[in-house]
């Protein structure tokens, strides 16, 4: 059992490094983009760190779509850089999980293949249907 | 011109991110109880970017230490996953009710409740550093069912520790709540996780504080996406704090794995203290309780936690030492 928890520390702890690293790397570039571009996705640098939350013009999270991100890569825009850098964080505790069920299915440890199965549904749930959803009916 | 000051305020809270990371770090907390009260009182930032903004960084911060920590073994992923059932579901109760906390308008009661959070965190923080040691229990039915049992080696101490859990259904409760709080306040709810381990369920202090640490990014990521497409996460500042916050948080984990938590323990808890009483007072100025001008808070501020903070102390020094002659 010990040896188990040693392989799988071992795994999950390569993953959120690795994953810190990449979502870093689109961060820091992406705001290194902006600054040089004075901008992106069409705001203005003056827009983009404005923390005024009832002006229309303030850039916030609802404003840009997820569907964009790829072209606003290939657009070298600072913006879309910082969203990939932000979805790799949050997408980071899913592969954490998936990689505990992968484990508990290997040593057969179905209680835990239950209860990590839960833990994955509460967070796709949220991340694939509450949230889109929410947006779509604001 | 617009360049350089926008260059520097991005610096400036990167650096608040850092101190944020390394006290939330040690203590356990997570970096957003830090980052929040922070980025609100000094920075003037709304606090429904503050929140977004923390969320994500809470992540960075989990990632960040969790990798040193489960390096090192200590961290009990098996515990931390199954009492993840219940944080995730906190966390989406949470964010959803933040969702009409702004709609109406009632800011100050996450001002109000984030100052209770941080105060009320105070007191198991500081019982955190009586048990070096595990207490010896009775294993019940759930030590065996959940397999709540490991062990891991302590460097201060130079051996091997052996822990068994019990009480996992009271452990669930509590991680239940502290998910929710984490869903409005964009916060990793380390305290309620922390008393939801070592109190409720009796395992190591090590133990808990590490595994919490792991958990508060699967709580946070789940709380973050309902964010994102309510408009709560502004890019600028979530980019500067998520970096800020990770150096601060790699730095704190160093420390923590190196001291032992006595020592600093006090100097956290004075700061957490004066930005608990700051935050609740904001809220109750912002509810229109009280009128304050911001000087008058900081002093108020100043003057409740000092007294806070030495009645702690004393209360504390009296526990110990009555403990030590029985």
């Amino acid at each position: 059992m010990d040896k188990d928890n040693e392989d799988l520390t071992k795994v999950i702890s390569i993953t959120l490094r690795t994953a810190v690293v990449v979502s870093m790397f689109f961060i820091v570039s992406g705001v290194v983009l902006m600054m040089i571009k004075g901008g992106g996705d069409g705001y203005t640098i003056a827009q983009i760190s404005s923390y005024n939350t009832t002006a229309p013009t303030t850039l916030r999270s609802n404003l840009v779509p997820l569907s964009n991100i790829p072209s606003g890569i290939m657009n070298l825009d600072g913006i879309y850089f910082i969203s990939l850098g932000l979805w790799v964080l949050i997408f980071t505790p899913v592969i954490v999980l998936i990689s505990a069920v992968i484990d508990f299915v290997v040593s057969k440890n179905y209680l835990y293949v239950l209860l990590s199965a839960i833990v994955l549904t509460n967070l796709t749930v949220a991340i694939f249907y509450i949230g889109p959803y929410l947006h779509l009916a604001s | 011109m617009t360049e350089v000051m926008t260059l520097l305020k991005f610096i400036e809270i990167v650096a608040g991110g850092i101190i944020a990371g390394i006290i939330g770090s040690v203590t356990g907390l997570g970096g957003g109880s830090v980052l929040v009260p922070i980025l609100t009182l000094f920075y003037g930032v709304p606090i429904i970017f503050a929140t977004g903004a923390s969320l994500i960084s809470t992540i960075a911060t989990s990632a960040g230490s969790a990798g040193t920590y489960t390096k090192k073994k200590i961290a009990n992923v098996k515990i931390g996953v199954g009492l993840e059932v219940a944080t995730t579901l906190g966390a989406i109760v949470g964010s959803l009710t933040v969702t009409v906390v702004y709609k109406y308008s009632l800011e100050w009661v996450l001002y109000l409740l984030f100052g209770i959070v941080i105060l009320t965190s105070i007191v198991p923080t500081i019982n955190r550093g009586k048990y070096e040691g595990t207490k010896v229990v009775k294993p019940d039915f759930t030590s065996r069912i959940f397999q709540l049992q490991g062990k891991y080696y302590d460097q201060n101490q130079k051996k091997s520790v052996e822990y068994i859990g019990i009480r996992w259904w009271l452990g669930e409760i509590i991680m239940f709540f502290a998910g929710m709080l984490s869903g409005l306040l964009g916060i990793g709810s380390g305290a309620l996780k922390v008393l939801g381990m070592d109190w409720a369920m009796n395992l190591p202090m090590k133990v808990t504080t590490t595994t919490s640490n792991f958990m508060i990014g699967i709580t946070a990521a789940t709380s973050s996406s309902i964010y994102w497409y309510n408009g709560f996460i502004q890019f600028y500042l979530a980019a500067a704090t998520a970096i800020g916050v990770l150096i601060g948080a790699i730095i704190g984990s160093k420390i923590l794995l190196k001291i032992s938590n006595k020592d600093v323990r006090w100097v956290f808890f004075a700061i957490l203290s004066y930005l608990g009483v700051e935050m609740a007072l904001e809220g109750l100025r912002k509810g229109t309780f009280i009128s304050l001008s911001g000087l008058d808070r900081f002093y108020i501020a100043i003057v409740i936690s000092a007294i806070l903070i030495v009645s702690l102390y004393v209360i504390f020094r009296i526990g110990e030492r009555n403990g030590q002659r029985q």
